[in-house]
């Protein structure tokens, strides 16, 4: 393959499969920029190595370049206390984001929405405090609905690790939003 | 099944990883066991919950528009990355670069119909994957009947190696959601695919398309829309359109 057909051969599957590139940035590194960066420097990786794909899932194959770039800058992130991320901080305001989510909509069912907004924010912050080991298998099987093998190619790792680590995480995140639910619902309203 | 294997199996169920034989042993046994029906509704909610309650990020336009034009950089000054400079592989990467035609149009998405994106892009998976044929032979009589009880109907397989297109083989390509026959057959160094597209995708696609180098050029091959796609320059596709058209 010439470089030139590698090059636009990468471009077609990065474009394609973009949404699940950047959906684990997000994932792994918690705000936009950050994310948006390791796409871009994954694809760039990508453009380069192209040549060296040897057959097997092209998506697998680009998804870990993507999780290979997303990890290079944490560990430099790690390094720099300086960067915060933004969607940790907003995180933490739980709740304001969760009225701020209501005030763009003045329909009644205000009780349900209250409801399915506070939900989100407990399920969205016990995924993001899950163990990123765990977090980056149940998003590429439950969120980008990847196969065990998809995913053992993106997280070079056997497949029976795989397995182990989705069960393991489905087992703590279980555990992480079931206490917190019942006292979520008595102070909801 | 007792339900300690049961246990080990629910995961796989669940994530349809289990063969078809084994799923309906441990359907059976689901029928009997209220707690291996229990477990496996909990995995059902904690996935409903995660789809429903935490946000899938989009890519922002920004994003894709960025490595557009990355892309199109790329494809303008292959080597215009420093670091390549260094390895042994540039000087040949250039020279393939002024071999494959130096004014490469600049890589634009969506100025074409989606099939030929799909098209494209199956015939460069081809050539990048270690093996773009599935079915290696020369021989018409070995490569039709390979496709019969794989596609809806198998195509009209014909050699013109006197012609200089030789027959290579065939594989099964997807088009959209579509599996398609794929002729493959060889030209000089070109390789070239022949996809036999289901009517209403045939539609979409009237006349010939270029980009980067390579071509897509519509014909009829016996009963049945096809198009060409390859690296041959215009006039060798169309004289090549001619040949497979003219086959009875």
């Amino acid at each position: 393959m010439s470089s030139a057909t590698a090059t636009a051969w990468v471009g077609e599957l990065a474009q394609r499969h973009l949404d699940a590139a950047y959906n684990l940035g997000r994932w792994l590194l918690g705000n936009e920029q950050d994310a948006a960066d390791a796409v871009h420097d994954a694809f760039v990786r990508a453009m380069r190595a192209a040549d060296t794909y040897a057959g097997g899932n092209a998506r697998a194959w680009w998804l870990a370049i993507v999780r290979n770039c997303c990890l290079a800058k944490l560990t430099t992130r790690g390094k720099d206390q300086r960067n915060v991320a933004i969607d940790h901080v907003a995180s933490l305001h739980g709740r304001d984001a969760a009225d701020a989510l209501l005030e763009q909509d003045e329909t009644d069912h205000i009780e349900s929405r209250l409801e399915s907004a506070q939900r989100s924010v407990l399920m969205t912050q016990a995924l993001r405090e899950l163990p990123l080991e765990f977090r980056e298998a149940l998003i590429l099987r439950e969120i980008e609905e990847l196969s065990y093998r998809e995913i053992a190619d993106a997280l070079q790792l056997p497949i029976g690790t795989v397995m182990s680590r989705l069960s393991r995480g489905r087992a703590l995140l279980q555990k992480a939003i079931k206490p917190a639910a019942p006292d979520e619902v008595k102070h909801g309203l | 099944m007792d339900c300690s294997s049961a246990r080990e199996l629910l995961p796989l169920y669940f994530d349809g990883e289990l063969d078809r034989a084994s799923g309906r042993e441990f359907e059976r046994h689901l029928d009997t066991c209220e707690e291996c029906r229990a477990a496996l509704i909990e995995l059902d909610s904690l996935r409903t919950r995660l789809r429903n309650d935490t946000p899938r990020h989009a890519a922002p336009a920004a994003l894709r528009e960025r490595i557009a034009r990355t892309a199109a950089n790329a494809l303008a000054t292959p080597h215009a990355n420093p670091r390549m400079r260094w390895l042994a592989l540039a000087a040949s990467w250039a020279l393939a670069f002024v071999a494959g035609g130096a004014l490469l149009p600049a890589w634009k998405i969506g100025n074409e119909p989606p099939i030929a994106r799909d098209l494209f892009a199956s015939h460069w998976r081809a050539l990048a994957a270690a093996s773009p044929v599935d079915v290696v032979s020369t021989d018409r009589h070995t490569v039709k009947p390979w496709f019969e009880g794989k596609v809806a109907q198998a195509p009209l397989v014909r050699d013109f190696a006197e012609q200089g297109f030789a027959l290579v083989g065939g594989r099964i390509d997807y088009v959209g959601s579509a599996r398609v026959p794929v002729l493959i057959y060889r030209h000089g160094q070109h390789l070239v695919d022949v996809f036999v597209l289901p009517p209403a995708d045939a539609a979409a696609l009237s006349h010939p398309l270029q980009r980067e180098g390579y071509a897509l050029e519509p014909l009829r091959l016996g009963d049945q829309a096809a198009v060409i796609v390859s690296d041959m320059d215009a006039t060798e596709s169309a004289r090549f359109a001619q040949l497979i058209g003219a086959a009875k």
